[in-house]
This record gives structure tokens, sequence and C-alpha cells, in this order.
């Protein structure tokens, strides 16, 4: 057979898959170290496209391992008949950690990671903006209140961990302040010196 | 009976061991077994013990072994017979006897049997030789047979069928005494002639075969021994001429009844074992070790075991196995010797090489003294590489090299380095290269000449190795050259200076490539890095991934060499892989029937994808 010409495949979710996720190559963990670093970067760049896309925020080995998940249409392609093996994907993780383009959801495993298509100063950002355009500066928040809001906002479904490390970002700036209430941690925001 | 006459007793309290004569061997035992005297049972030999040896029966009684024990020559059993026993009857052997026996002229009435003193055996095992009338004597605990050639002069004994038993012993010495109370029916007048029997006389002193119408030896004028034709010599001490079968005393005796009954013997074994004992005991009787070879002429006394061994060497299985066990011997002995000349050639060889070396340092040494004071300009004109005239010569290329060192002294020139040149270019003719020697400039220059002498002989060896064929092993390349080169082989590092010279050489050039591995071989330019890389990938790119073993297919190498090559090509980045264990595999296994192996075998390889890839998938329009 003659080697196909990889071509870009639009999923069922309307994400564009990039020509090189047809390359059964592309699934191996290369042992040269230049091509896997070439390798590791597409698959990052990929991981982090789709999480974006799909608004996922937790990347873990497991996902890999078992067919089922909402990373499927990455790590695996059933055109080409080809999957992530989990060692792969364990060793871009690390790599994604390296990078701080992730981080490990708790420090002592590598099975798991949050994974920032934002960094924490972005998410940072994006919180304060959304606090101030929703005019809710200067109030008490849950935690709650934030991750799930009564109106779609940019942070609906934030995992906790990483709402926690944006507000911990935004503390140190003076934008915002933790308050322990009665069913467990609050936060206010201020307007701050911008 | 047949007990009396032919066995003797011995004293069973004895080992049996201690009782053999030296040459004897015993072969097997029985124990559990009763003895038959004629066709009655013998009252006091029911339970013992039976033994054969080469020569003799042992019987050992277990209730009374001092007495009741006893020995029969196996010389004197004419014939055997075996019963395999029935119901209550247990298995026997016959054994049916021949010969006068020992106690033939003793009578007996007791049961007991006859002690064997001096006077049953009048001769004691003693003879006289023929030509110096030495009275021979067999040395104690040999077998009678065992001496048969006279202490003194080394003639042999003069039967042609020497043994203990045959009857003439007592004919001549016995009969006057025993005959009172059995008259023998032999005497000698009435003995039948017997020179029809024999065709031909034996020289007394050089044995040579005489017509037996002659009375001097044709060969040495001995004169012959009259006995064969005069026939009232015959009773006289000429063992030869009597009558040595002793089928003529089978019809002597008085009653036939007795007879037959005296001249068999029963071994009944109560306790099985008979089947063995029997193929041991017809064995021992085929082998006849109690006879010697009277044809065989030593010139030195026959030792015991030679005789044996001669004896043994006749006849049966025995015999062959003999002559196998020495002729396997023989080839050993000579092995052996010519491995030995092969060590010393060595040890020589290792002498040589080491003289060599120490001629050469004293020549060099004289050659250097020779030239005290050389002027700082001349050694460096004689180092230029522009090579003199005598340097062409390839025969004796140190004797340029020393020429060239030299050449500062023309007064020196003509004497030493005449004898210096010869000397070492023998050394060199004979092989004998110098390598622990200090390595001085000329030497250099020999060698970088034998080198390139080496390459070019190398160059031909790979034209006809590599004919069909770009790549191969650098251990192949140097076996083959070895065996091509048959003498002078070369050691591997010899082998390695040279391969840096090959392309010079060769057409196209041959190059030297290691692999990660360690494996090294000698390539065409069509199996560079490069070369092959290019290749590699434009047969990926037009008839898609391939593994290993396709790859070595289309380039006819071996898988070995082949992966060797992609993984170079690996780490150069021009191809990367792809596992089977990233391929799906269903619950019902289809995935396996894409006929992947497993491992290294199953990895595929692509041209490099990655390389120079610029993102093709989703690209987000906004910024959030």
């Amino acid at each position: 057979m003659a080697l196909t010409t990889l071509t870009t495949h639009k999923t069922p979710s309307g994400f564009l898959l990039p020509s090189i996720h047809s390359a059964p190559p592309f699934f191996t963990q290369q042992p040269n170290p230049v091509s896997q670093s070439a390798v590791t970067d597409h698959w990052i760049n990929l991981i982090l496209a789709y999480a974006r896309y799909r608004r996922l925020f937790i990347l873990r080995v497991e996902d890999a391992e078992t067919a089922g998940s909402e990373w499927d249409e990455i790590l695996r392609n059933e055109r080409i008949r080809h999957r992530m093996p989990p060692s792969h994907l364990s060793t871009i993780l690390a790599a994604m950690v390296q990078r701080n383009v992730a981080a490990y959801e708790s420090p002592k495993q590598t099975r798991s990671a949050l994974v920032y298509w934002r960094l924490p100063e972005e998410w940072a950002d994006v919180l304060h903006r959304w606090a101030a355009d929703t005019g809710q500066l200067n109030t008490i928040l849950t935690f709650y209140d934030i991750t799930d809001p009564p109106l779609e906002s940019p942070l609906s479904g934030i995992p906790v961990l990483l709402l926690k490390k944006a507000i911990s970002i935004l503390s140190k700036s003076g934008k915002a302040q933790t308050i322990s209430i009665a069913d467990g941690e609050g936060v206010r925001f201020f307007a701050g010196g911008r | 009976m047949a007990l009396q006459r032919y066995a003797s007793v011995v004293d069973g309290t004895i080992p049996i061991q201690a009782l053999l004569y030296t040459d004897e061997q015993l072969l097997a035992s029985q124990e559990g077994v009763g003895i038959y005297d004629g066709l009655q049972k013998s009252p006091s030999h029911q339970a013992g013990i039976i033994h054969t040896t080469s020569h003799r029966l042992f019987y050992v009684d277990n209730k009374d072994p001092e007495y009741a024990s006893f020995t029969l020559d196996l010389a004197y059993v004419s014939q055997t017979e075996y019963y395999a026993g029935l119901f209550t009857s247990s298995p026997k052997i016959t054994l049916y006897l021949t010969g006068r026996g020992l106690n033939a002229t003793v009578t007996s009435t007791s049961g007991a049997l006859a002690i064997p003193g001096p006077a049953s055996d009048p001769n004691g095992g003693t003879w006289e030789c023929e030509v110096c009338g030495n009275k021979n004597r067999n040395p104690p605990g040999h077998s009678p047979s065992s001496t048969q050639v006279c202490e003194l002069c080394g003639v042999p004994r003069p039967t042609t069928s020497t043994s203990r038993i045959s009857p003439s012993h007592h004919l001549s010495s016995s009969l006057p005494s025993s005959s009172i109370h059995q008259p023998n029916p032999i005497t000698p007048s009435t003995s039948p002639p017997t020179t029809g029997r024999q065709s031909s006389t034996a020289c007394p002193a050089c044995t040579f075969l005489n017509h037996p119408s002659l009375r001097e030896c044709e060969i040495c004028g001995t004169k012959l021994h009259p006995t064969l034709s005069v026939p009232e010599q015959r009773t006289k001490s000429a063992p030869a001429t009597r009558p040595t079968s002793p089928d003529l005393d089978d019809d002597d005796d008085d009653d036939p009844v007795i007879g037959s009954e005296r001249k068999l013997m029963k071994v009944s074994f109560r306790k099985g074992g008979d089947k063995p004992f029997y193929t041991v005991l017809k064995r021992s009787l085929k082998s006849k070790a109690w006879e010697v070879p009277t044809q065989i002429y030593k010139p030195s006394t026959i030792s015991s075991q030679e005789s044996e061994t001669n004896a043994t060497n006749r006849s049966g299985i025995s015999g062959i196995l003999r002559t196998v066990e020495t002729s396997a011997q023989g080839r050993d002995d000579d092995l052996k010797n010519a491995l030995q000349d092969l060590e010393a050639l060595m040890i020589k060889a290792r002498d040589m090489v080491r003289l060599a070396g120490e001629l050469n340092e004293k020549l060099t040494s004289a050659a250097s003294s020779s030239t005290p004071t050389p002027t700082p300009t001349p050694p460096t004109s004689s180092h230029s590489p522009s090579p003199s005239p005598s340097l062409s010569n390839p025969t004796t290329p140190s004797s340029s090299s020393v020429a060239l060192s030299t050449s500062t002294n023309p007064s020196s020139l003509h004497e030493l380095p005449e004898e210096a040149t010869f000397i070492r270019s023998s050394l060199s003719q004979l092989g004998l290269q110098m390598t622990n020697v200090p390595v001085t400039n000329d030497m250099i220059k020999d060698e970088d000449k034998w080198i390139s002498e080496l390459a070019k002989e190398l160059s031909t060896v790979l034209k006809g190795m590599m004919r069909d064929r770009g790549i191969v092993a650098l251990d192949e390349v140097w076996g083959g050259w070895n065996r091509a080169r048959g003498v002078a082989l070369l050691p591997p590092s010899t082998f390695l200076q040279v391969i840096p010279h090959l392309p010079h050489h060769t057409s196209p050039p041959i190059h030297k490539r290691t692999f990660k591995s360690g494996l090294t071989v000698l390539h065409t330019p069509p199996y560079t890095p490069n070369a092959f890389s290019s290749r590699l990938i434009s047969h990926l790119i037009t008839e898609g991934p391939k593994t290993t073993m396709e790859v070595a297919i289309i380039e006819g190498i071996t898988v070995a060499l082949a992966k060797e090559m992609i993984d170079d090509a690996e780490v150069r980045g021009d191809v990367v892989r792809s596992d089977v264990e990233a391929v799906m595999i269903d619950d019902d296994g289809r995935g396996l029937g894409l006929g992947l192996g497993v491992g290294e075998a199953g990895v595929r390889w692509w041209p490099n994808l990655f390389a120079g890839y610029i993102w093709d998938g989703h690209v987000f329009s906004e910024e959030l």
C-alpha cells in the first residue's frame, strides 16, 4: 500500500483533528529524542486545543486505558485502529507538567493532572473580569456561586482546585480575599488598583 | 568316580581370589549349587558355591569348606550339556570329562576325594628343555601353562598342545609306580604309530618346519629329533610326538559303565543363576586359556601376562575385543606422540621468535652505535617519504630502511648492514614478524609497506566476497581472508590496521562502519548511512510502512543487519516507528489479524512525519 496522504478529520463534536492524528507513529513513543519531542509537542498542542474546545479540565492516564472517556476523540483513532498507549500518555503528562501547561491533581501521584489550557494567571484575570462584569465586586461569593453560576460563564465547571489557585493569585495582588463562611469557604473580590 | 578322578581338594576357607593362578581370572560365581558325581548326587557336595575361572571350576562347600571343596581343571571338560529343569528338578549343567585325570591311578574306595600332593602331580610343573637340558619350573602361583619358554636358552617348550593334563606325563614318569594298582593299557609298544599325523618337524633350535624325512635342519643344520620316525624312541621325553588327543584314552577304561559314569559330573543349580553361569562357562571353555601358543616364538621369556594375552587373542568375542582394544591403544599412543611433536614444535617456534626479536634488537642497537653522532640534517632527509630505489623491492623491505638509517655513516654501511640486512630479510621471509620489538623509524616504514600490501591482498579477497552484496560483517571478512591465506594467518589487530587502507585499493571504495551495538561491517557506497536512509525513506513513501523483516527482504540483507541500519536511521531521525502496542485490539481480537508480530518484530517503520509538520488541526478563531 502506498503511503496514504494524511488528512485532517472533523470529529462528531465538531473538533478538527490535525492530519498527524491519522499517522500511526504519532501514537508510539519514539526512542529518538528529537522525534519524540516533536511528537510530544504535537500531542500537547492537541490535548490543550481539545480541552479548550470541550472545556475539559482533568486528564487521567485511565482515559487511555479504557474506551468511553471524554478524551476518546483524540486518544483513540478508530479509522487507523490506533490508540494512545497509557505509558505514552503518562510520558506526555509528565512533559506537560514540566512545561507548566498542566499540574498533577495532587502532588503525590502522576496518574491525573489538571490541564492548563489557560494558565492559572489567565484564569485569575478571567475570574476578576467576570466578577467585575457581573457586578459582584465586594460581595461574598461561595465557590459554588462561581463554578455553577445561574448564568453560563467562562468559569462554569472550573475545578475548585484551579479556582483556588486563581483566587490565591488574585489575593496576592489584593484583588480578592478568602473568607471562612458557614458552609465552607467564600471569596470577596475587590476592584483592585489597576 | 568322576570327582575322585578329575577333581582335587582345595581348602575352601581360603578366599577364592587367593586360590587363583596369577594369570587366571575369576569369571562368575553362583551359590546354592549341588554336585552330581556321575549320575548320583554326591552326598558331601550338596550345598555350596561354584566359581568359574578362565582355567578352572571351583566348588566351595558351605558345610565343610575345608575338606569338601574341590577344583576341577576346565581342560578336562570335553563337552557340556544344559538342562533347563522341570517342575521340582533344578536346572543342571552336565560336564563330560575326558582325559586320564589327576587321580586316575589312585584307587580309592572312600567317597572322599584324593588329596592332591606332590605324588599326584609328579612333574610338579617342571619340564626339561630339549636344547639345553635345563629343568624349567613353573613359577609359583602361575598356571601350569604359563611358562612355555626355556628360562635358560629361550627355546619354546616343544609340544604342540602342552597342558599338564596330557596323559604322557603320567605315562612317562608316574606310570611305573602306579601301574601296580591299575595297569595301563597304553604301553609304548602298543601305542599306535602316529607318524602320519606329523607332516613336518620343527627344528628345536630355529623352529623351522623341516620335512619329516630330513635328519638335519635345512636352515641351521641342527640335528633334528629323530623320534618322529623311530617309534621306540617315542617313549622318551619327546612330548611333541606323543598322541596328545585324549580320545585315545577314552576307550581304555576297563568297564564301560563305570567309564561313562566316571566321565560325567553335573552341577545342579538349586537357586537359579544357571543360565548366565552356563554362558560364562561356555565362553571360558571356548577361549581355552590353559592352552598356550607354541607357534609363536618369542626370543625373550614370555611373561605370564603376555602368554595369556596371546591365548585369549586367538578366538571368540574376547579375542576380537582384545584386538580392538590393542589397536585403539596403539592409535592413542601414536596420537599422543604426534601431539607431543607439535607441542615441541610450538615451543621451538616461540624460541625462534624470541631469538629473532633479540637478534633484531641487537642489530638495531649495533646499527645505531655504529652511527654515533649523526648530524641533525641527514636524519630528516632519511625520514623524508621519497622512496629510495631499493624500497621498491618488496622481499627485502628492511634492507632499504637499514640502509636509510645508516646512510649517514658510509664506513659502517658496508660491513654491519650487510649481515643485518641478510638476517632481517631472512627473518621476515620466515614469516617471523616482530611485534614486541621497539618500533623504530625504519620499522614503521616497513610496516606501512606491509600493511598496504595486505590491504591490496584484502581488496582482491573482498572482490570475491562482496560480489553480490554490498555489506559484509567484519568477522566474516576476517575469517574469509585467513581462510584464503591458508598460512601465516593474521591476527585481528593487524586486520583492523589494514582496514583504513582499504578505500585506496578498492573501487568502489569499501569503508568500515560500526553500528550502535558494536557490530562492524565493511560496505560499499550504497550502504553509507545517508545513502541507505534516503533509499529507505523513498521505499517507505512509495510502498508504505514496512517492518524490519520486509526491509531486510527488499535490501537482500540479514534481518539483524537491517535492524542495525534502520536503528541507525532512526537515531538520525530519518524514520519513526509505530508500535504494536498502539494498535487497538477489539474484543474479538480483530486487531491481531493484521499479521503483526510482537515486540521489535511488530514495529513498522514510517518516514519521519513529525519533522517540519505544521499544525493543521482546530484553530480557535477568537480569544476568550
